[in-house]
């Protein structure tokens, strides 16, 4: 039995200019993996790559045993793997709930199911109850990210794949944020978690990789890279 | 007085009518503006192509052939020029615009659609010849009077079919998975991807809807207008002045200025006269551009569709 996720080898690029290249790296079933470095390093490119926003120029992807490298990312959603992209990206012009909703677009069938999974949603973050029907682009900060993690939850995914879900936020709604992704990841949910504050990605993953300019330099279990000099002198901030 | 008042509302009534045609024609362009980005410079031969469809349903099929009567004849068209935009709609994106659009090139598909409007106005150049089509819509003969205003059925059933898809489209925009999954990929598309959205789906489904509305519009134009295979760029061109008084892909603000400048129309052909129509849009226009470039309904200026 081999890791959920498997990336092998894998090539991004924008136009002609490779934003990452040869990231290879596993996300085993029921754990939490980080991706941390520098900005510009190429974190939100693997992730897009990973949840099928860009076509890899080379490389494969591997979910639950099957080649989805080729598949876009709509059918990734459906094989499982869902993305709160960086910069919390919610639709602004739809309300809170048509948000869910979307969220929930593969479950259109089944209006009960959704119904109840934006409720679920709704008691995990009562403040999207108190909005459900504002425009998702007048909320606050916070509540976009808490709006943008719930979104793809609604999806119900076997891989969460999440992108600096800290950015730009107050200390107490960043734990509030992380309790939730243990609480998801306990509920047997697997996390892929691209973070700046690579002190709060430490505490919360199992394992993490090191990225510097496109490409991995240093992987291990999360407790080994607090003690990693380079990790603790680029990202800690600890001599 | 009450004359003056009377000649209002007799223009204001006129005008509505005209606005609605306009509507269902600049609706489309906005719809396809407002989710791809792209203007569609074949919109105008999608009401042609809607035009003659009724044009022949209307005068052989459903009357020579089935023997109908002409009302049911004429009511019949309007949904067969619904149903030819849609398909045509269908195998135009099949074709042309969704194998360009995955190469990831915004000029292709652009030009792309001039190319079709070349390739469908000279097919019906072919078919039909240069020759205007004479079309008769039976409502248009009959007149309602309410006191001294007068209009025509054709123009209530303009209003009343225009209502209807207005707000079956408003409805499914709002109420259905699939319609706000549209909204959605218009405000942003690579978000609706990634959840689950498959977007080029919904893309298609814009086009089809947008050429079904531009088919109907023609088969509600057939009779005013000059039947020819160029029959839609007579009016096209104010669909764009409207899509652009709106706010580029907004569809409220596209509605609103499209009975605004029906009624403008009206009120130029009572005081100016005909010959300067254009004119007077096009001035609209320009002021809009210069005092409110992003449209009517600036507050919402950035959500499209
Ligand atoms: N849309 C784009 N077009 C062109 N180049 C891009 C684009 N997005 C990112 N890049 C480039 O790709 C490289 C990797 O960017 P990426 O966004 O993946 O970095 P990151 O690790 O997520 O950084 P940050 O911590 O700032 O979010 C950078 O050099 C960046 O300039
Ligand atoms: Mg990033």
């Amino acid at each position: 039995m081999g890791a959920l996720l498997a990336v092998e080898g894998l090539e991004l690029a924008y136009g002609d200019v490779a934003a990452c290249r040869d990231i290879s790296f596993e996300v085993a079933a029921g754990e939490i993996v980080t991706l941390i470095g520098a900005n510009g390093a190429g974190k939100s490119t693997t992730l897009r790559g990973v949840a099928g926003a860009m076509r890899p120029r080379r490389g494969r992807i591997l979910f639950r045993g099957e080649d989805v490298t080729r598949m876009r990312s709509h059918e990734r959603l459906l094989a499982g793997i869902a993305l709160v992209p960086e910069g919390r990206r919610v639709f602004p012009f739809l309300s809170v709930r048509e948000n869910l909703e979307m969220g929930g677009f593969r479950h259109r069938g089944d209006k009960a199911k959704v119904n109840a999974l934006i409720e679920r949603m709704m008691d995990t973050f009562p403040r999207l109850r108190e909005r459900a029907g504002q425009r998702a682009g007048t909320l606050s900060g916070g509540e976009q990210q808490m709006l943008a993690l719930s979104r793809a939850l609604m999806s119900e995914p076997v891989l969460l794949c999440l992108d600096e879900p800290s950015l730009g936020l107050a200390p107490i709604i960043v734990q509030e944020i992380f309790r939730s992704i243990v609480a998801i990841n306990r509920a047997g949910t697997s996390v892929l978690l691209v973070e700046q504050n690579a002190r709060y990605a430490l505490e919360t993953a199992h394992r993490g990789y090191v990225m510097q300019t496109g490409t991995i330099i240093a992987h291990d279990t999360c407790a080994a890279l607090k003690q990693d000099e380079r990790v603790k002198e680029a990202y800690l901030g600890r001599k | 007085m009450t004359d003056l008042l009377l000649l209002f509302t007799q223009q204001t009534i006129n005008g509505i009518y005209l606005g609605c045609l306009y509507v269902l024609v600049a609706l489309g362009l906005t719809l396809i503006y407002g989710v791809m980005n792209q203007i569609n410079f074949a919109h105008a031969d999608f009401v042609t192509v809607g035009a003659f469809a009724a044009f022949f349903v209307a005068t052989r099929w459903a009357t020579k052939w089935l023997g109908l009567p002409d009302t049911t004849g004429y009511l019949l068209s309007i949904v067969a020029a619904l149903g030819a935009g849609a398909l045509l709609g269908l195998v135009v994106n099949a074709a042309v615009f969704a194998p360009l659009r995955n190469r990831g090139d915004e000029l292709r598909p652009l030009i792309a659609t001039i190319g079709v409007s070349v390739l469908l106005e000279n097919g019906q150049l072919a078919l039909f010849g240069p020759i205007p089509f004479q079309f008769d819509s039976p409502f248009a003969q009959h007149t309602i009077r309410l006191g001294r205003i007068f209009f025509s059925q054709q123009s209530v059933l303009v209003v009343i079919v225009a209502a209807l898809a207005i707000g079956g489209l408003y409805a499914f925009m709002k109420f259905t998975f699939l319609g706000k999954a549209l909204r959605a990929v218009s405000q942003d598309r690579e978000t609706a991807g990634l959840m689950g959205i498959n977007e080029n789906f919904l893309i298609a489904l814009t086009i089809v809807i947008a050429s079904a509305l531009a088919g109907m519009a023609g088969a509600l134009l057939g009779p005013v207008i000059v039947l020819t295979p160029f029959a839609g760029a007579s009016v096209i061109v104010k669909a764009f002045a409207i899509v652009i008084i709106g706010g580029f892909g907004n569809m409220e603000g596209t509605i609103i200025a499209g009975i605004l400048v029906g009624i403008i129309e009206a009120f130029t052909v009572q005081y100016l006269g005909s010959g300067v129509i254009d004119l007077v849009v096009f001035v609209l226009l320009l002021v809009m551009l210069v005092v409110r470039p992003t449209g009517l309904i600036a507050e919402r200026r950035e959500e499209n569709v």
